[in-house]
């Protein structure tokens, strides 16, 4: 089965800037969605965006520590004082409603999962995402981290995967060559991928499996 | 068409420490969720009935508890055990840890899903997956994927949920539970009542008595915490269910219903299940039982069917007592002999989706 890439996307965003570019982008529509869904959909629009198309969708993505932010605001700003969780406190520190929020901007959403990985595991995403595409047309895949630190960048980075081959998408495939593949991680795959350039396959390694991408056409 | 078997389930849950426990018990009359306990507070909570002070270490146990059930039903020889991925559902890992350990003892999700798989014995590639109260399914839907790509036989599948104050808080912030206890389809009831529970599931490409004829994925977008009024994206999903199994309706013995006492979500599941069935087979609720076990309701529910069925009988589903004529369901145990096919619902938080037709083999 032959599979494309298209529009890798990768997105870098200070903490404090993220309100101002969701407003930017969103309107108010994800006021109450929480910081974790918002950086989802604010990469994923992205994608979308640039890889264009309309099919039925699958949505895939992981993290090493997912609603960080939510989860400690649920914890310690009502448990710890003994208070009910606020509703969308609770509802924000669940990184799956990112999908629904996704879907409820029209998008034929069919299925959505949110992984919990290692940075190595990324390249369970691109195999994974070759099985959805039996029911779906089109899996979008990301690698979505909260910035942990002061000075540090959320990150939200997004593909499209489809087998519908399109002008200046990337054809992928399983590589048995794992050797002379790069090391790559949840943090750089799809980086990597936006960034190369010329002829020569991009051959990409993470934990147990290697990816080759070529130029399509 | 799935080439997938369920070749063995364990069970720990409020109906037991283990799958045997809580078949017996389920046969028996209807046993009231504890109240007031430290997870809990005021609200009635289906609690597994092992102790432990240490959330971790209790976790632990229960794990290698089950564990050890499920081993001795796969009859897998040593090393294709130790073999094993483990694909971890949840929609709270181990956020309870904090209950007693403050900040400092939550972990990543993959971290503790990997010391579950670890105390399960399995030592292939873990996968951690949350997809709120359908995460379970979606472990399953992940194995059903790495068996169908033919490089593992065998794939665990574990639907996790323990007890934890976030999210009965949580629950009770979105005005979601019951005061008084589930009553799945039933004319009085006001609401969910959640429980824990460890559900595993032994997935494999060789044959055994129930083959998953099909598992199909949903999203209703409707809102984030509850479905359409009208069922649609059920009917839809549980539609396309039977389409992949290749089965008309009339094939369906029975309907594993997600049903948990919400008075709007019931009534949903209840509409879409009237517009696919010109006449409604047989269906069971069990969370009248188990509680809402949320990332671990799939396995779970489903452990207990089968574990059920295989014994000849259609559990009754506790709590229902008032038939609710706008809902049209009428959950009843009885006689299960005559039950081959099986569409198990199953829908959460986030819109997810998911049927699974099950099919007696041979």
């Amino acid at each position: 089965m032959n599979v494309y890439l298209l529009a890798p996307t990768v997105l870098r965003v200070a903490p404090e800037d993220l309100p101002a570019r969701v407003r930017a982008r969103f309107a108010a529509e994800l006021r109450r969605a929480g910081g974790f869904a918002q950086l989802c959909l604010l990469g994923a629009q992205a994608c979308l965006d640039a890889a264009g198309g309309d099919g039925p969708l699958g949505i895939l993505w992981a993290s090493e520590f997912g609603a960080v932010h939510a989860t400690r605001a649920a914890l310690d700003e009502d448990l710890k004082r003994g208070e009910p969780a606020m509703p969308f406190t609770f509802i924000a520190m669940q990184p799956h409603l990112a999908g629904a929020l996704l879907a409820q901007r029209s998008h034929p959403v069919t299925r959505t999962a949110c992984l919990y990985l290692p940075p190595d595991a990324w390249s369970r995403l691109p195999r994974l995402a070759l099985g959805w595409l039996a029911d779906c047309e089109r899996v979008l895949v990301g690698w979505v981290e909260e910035s942990g630190s002061g000075g540090v960048a959320h990150r939200s980075d997004w593909c499209l995967f489809q087998e519908k081959p399109v002008a200046g998408a990337v054809r992928c495939e399983r590589a048995l060559e794992a050797e002379n593949a790069a090391a790559a991680t949840g943090e750089d795959w799809i980086a990597r991928i936006a960034a190369w350039s010329g002829p020569a396959p991009l051959l990409l390694r993470g934990g147990e499996d290697a990816w080759r991408f070529g130029r399509h056409g | 068409m799935s080439g997938a078997f369920v070749r063995a389930c364990a069970l720990a849950s409020a109906l037991g420490p283990d799958l045997e426990a809580a078949v017996e018990r389920l046969a028996g009359a209807p046993v009231a969720p504890a109240r007031d306990t430290q997870t809990g507070g005021p609200w009635p909570y289906f609690a597994i009935p092992i102790s432990g002070k240490d959330w971790r270490k209790r976790a632990q146990a229960i794990a290698r508890s089950v564990a050890e059930d499920l081993r001795r039903e796969a009859a897998l020889a040593p090393g294709e055990w130790a073999a094993l991925p483990c694909i971890v559902g949840s929609s709270s890992f181990c956020v309870g840890a904090w209950d007693d350990g403050g900040w400092q003892a939550l972990e990543p999700s993959f971290e503790f899903s990997s010391s579950l798989a670890k105390a399960f014995g399995a030592r292939g590639p873990v996968t951690p997956v949350s997809t709120t109260c359908t995460s379970g399914f979606s472990a399953l839907d992940i194995a059903l994927g790495l068996i169908a790509e033919g490089e593992f036989r065998d794939v665990l599948v574990l639907g996790v949920e323990f007890c934890n104050r976030l999210t009965v808080a949580g629950f009770a912030g979105l005005q979601l539970l019951s005061a008084t206890a589930a009553r799945p389809c039933d004319r009085e009831r006001d609401g969910l009542v959640l429980g824990e529970a460890l559900g595993a599931v032994l997935v494999s490409a060789a044959p055994a008595p129930w083959r998953i004829a099909a598992l199909a994925t949903g999203m209703d977008a409707a809102s984030v915490t509850g479905p359409a009024p009208d069922g649609t994206a059920t009917a839809k999903t549980m539609r396309a269910a039977l389409a992949r199994a290749q089965w008309e309706t009339s094939r369906v013995d029975l309907i594993k219903l997600q049903s948990g006492g919400g008075p709007l979500a019931d009534l949903a599941e209840g509409r879409a299940v009237r517009e696919l069935f010109a006449t409604v087979p047989g269906s069971v609720s069990l969370k009248g039982a188990l509680g809402h076990t949320l990332g671990a309701s799939g396995p779970a529910e489903l452990a207990l069917l089968l574990a059920s069925l295989s014994r000849g009988r259609v559990p009754a589903t506790w709590g229902f007592a008032k038939p609710d004529e706008e809902l049209g369901l009428a959950p009843s145990g009885g006689d299960g002999k005559g039950v081959r096919r099986v569409l198990f619902n199953l829908s959460g938080f986030g819109g997810s989706v998911m049927s699974l037709a099950l099919e007696k083999a041979g």
